[in-house]
């Protein structure tokens, strides 16, 4: 009889782990986990704008370079109702340097030049992109901005910038990202600038719906004004 | 079971579900963020090299899940108090070890690396949770399955009994 108790506990047990497994599966199949914040370098836009947009994205990417133009045209159009978030998830299995060049241009953003430094990498992408040996590039570009570059070096080598990217390549993973760029707009994915220009299409919507003014003028509801 | 719900009863019913959902918690924000997060974490304690803590970081999150939530339902709750201290007891090791090294652990990893209290606070904190498992290993068998199974888990719940 104490047997047949046990075993129907454990039957219970079996139950309940299973359901718990599907559920933790279910919400990370759905990306319901916690999200770590971009640094402030990588983020642009009012903190409650209502359009939310994370982007993974390499600096070797063809399609990362367009999708760049793309959102600077959406913040000229939509300004103060969008805030970006952009995540690194370097394809390093075919992009060799594109895990070093994002390392270089977080240092650059610590040193205030992430977006100018990043642009510079995506405009000499053919030169350094497919390089065979680890390409000049990266200091003449950071020359060119006037950047401190034996500290952009060290601080490109230093573990902990390193760790941050791994971590949002970690995260992207979790969330499924196979490709760059991928957008979350809003928490919904859209992989490529094309079907990121799809989603802008209901950007009006949000807005108006969020009591923005137009060309995303959000800045009596925020305060302060966009900048990318 | 004695049909009379005693102080004693509620106390540990109480610390079951503090227990239990403690461990839910700890689990679930880990295991709902990547596993190389929390093996950060476990890197900085410097006991495991970073293979080894990936490996824990894969493991440990599912384990305090599953503990948690059997303790919570009152499934083989002894049992589960136990493996709940021992693994409370595990992380109070490490971190007065980490304390006592004097490492720069910017965040425990506890509940996942988002947010972190100071060691001292979390060893503090254990230290409750701890006096909580104990409790609910010694009371915490009202309205479980255990109970509702009528299953007699230990020798002393005899003697309970059998006093009765």
């Amino acid at each position: 009889m104490r047997n047949v108790k046990i075993a129907r506990l454990g039957a219970l047990a079996g139950a309940v782990l299973f359901l718990a497994t599907l559920a933790v599966l279910l919400a990370r199949q759905f990306s319901l986990g916690p999200e770590r914040p971009a640094p402030d370098f990588r983020t642009f836009g009012p903190a409650k704008a209502p359009v939310r947009i994370v982007e993974y994205s390499d600096f070797a990417c063809g399609a990362c370079r367009a999708a760049a133009g793309k959102l600077e045209e959406l913040f000229k159009v939509y300004g103060g109702g969008i805030r970006l978030q952009l995540k690194h998830y370097p394809l390093v299995n075919i992009h060799p340097w594109s895990l070093d060049a994002a390392a270089y241009a977080d240092c650059a953003g610590e040193q205030g030049k992430f977006r100018e430094y990043s642009a510079l990498l995506f405009e000499n992408q053919e030169k350094w992109g497919g390089a065979k040996e680890r390409p000049a590039e990266f200091e003449t570009l950071a020359r060119d901005l006037r950047l401190d570059w034996p500290e952009l070096e060290a601080c490109s080598a230093a573990p902990r910038t390193r760790r941050r990217i791994k971590l949002e390549m970690a995260e992207g993973e979790m969330k499924n990202v196979n490709s760059t760029p991928t957008f979350f707009v809003n928490g919904k994915r859209a992989v490529g600038p094309m079907q990121l220009v799809e989603q802008a299409k209901k950007f009006d919507n949000i807005l108006k719906a969020a009591h923005c003014g137009p060309l995303g003028d959000c800045t009596e509801i925020q305060g302060k004004p966009a900048a990318f | 079971m004695n049909s009379k719900i005693s102080a004693l009863d509620i106390l540990g019913l109480l610390a079951r579900l503090a227990v239990g959902g403690m461990f839910v918690y700890a689990g679930t924000i880990k295991l709902l963020a990547p596993a190389e997060e929390f093996a950060y974490a476990i890197e900085t304690y410097k006991v495991a090299g970073a293979q080894l803590s990936l490996w824990a970081a894969y493991i440990l999150p599912w384990l305090e899940l599953y503990s948690g939530l059997l303790l919570l339902c009152g499934i083989f709750t002894r049992f589960n108090a136990l493996f709940c201290g021992g693994l409370l007891i595990f992380f109070e090791v490490l971190l007065a070890q980490a304390r006592l090294r004097g490492l720069p652990v910017t965040s425990c990893g506890c509940f996942g690396s988002g947010s972190s209290n100071s060691l001292g606070y979390e060893f503090f904190q254990n230290l409750i949770f701890l006096a909580l498992a104990l409790a609910a290993y010694r009371y915490g068998r009202i309205f479980s399955a255990d109970a509702a199974m009528g299953t007699p888990i230990a020798a002393n719940e005899k003697t309970d009994k059998e006093t009765a």
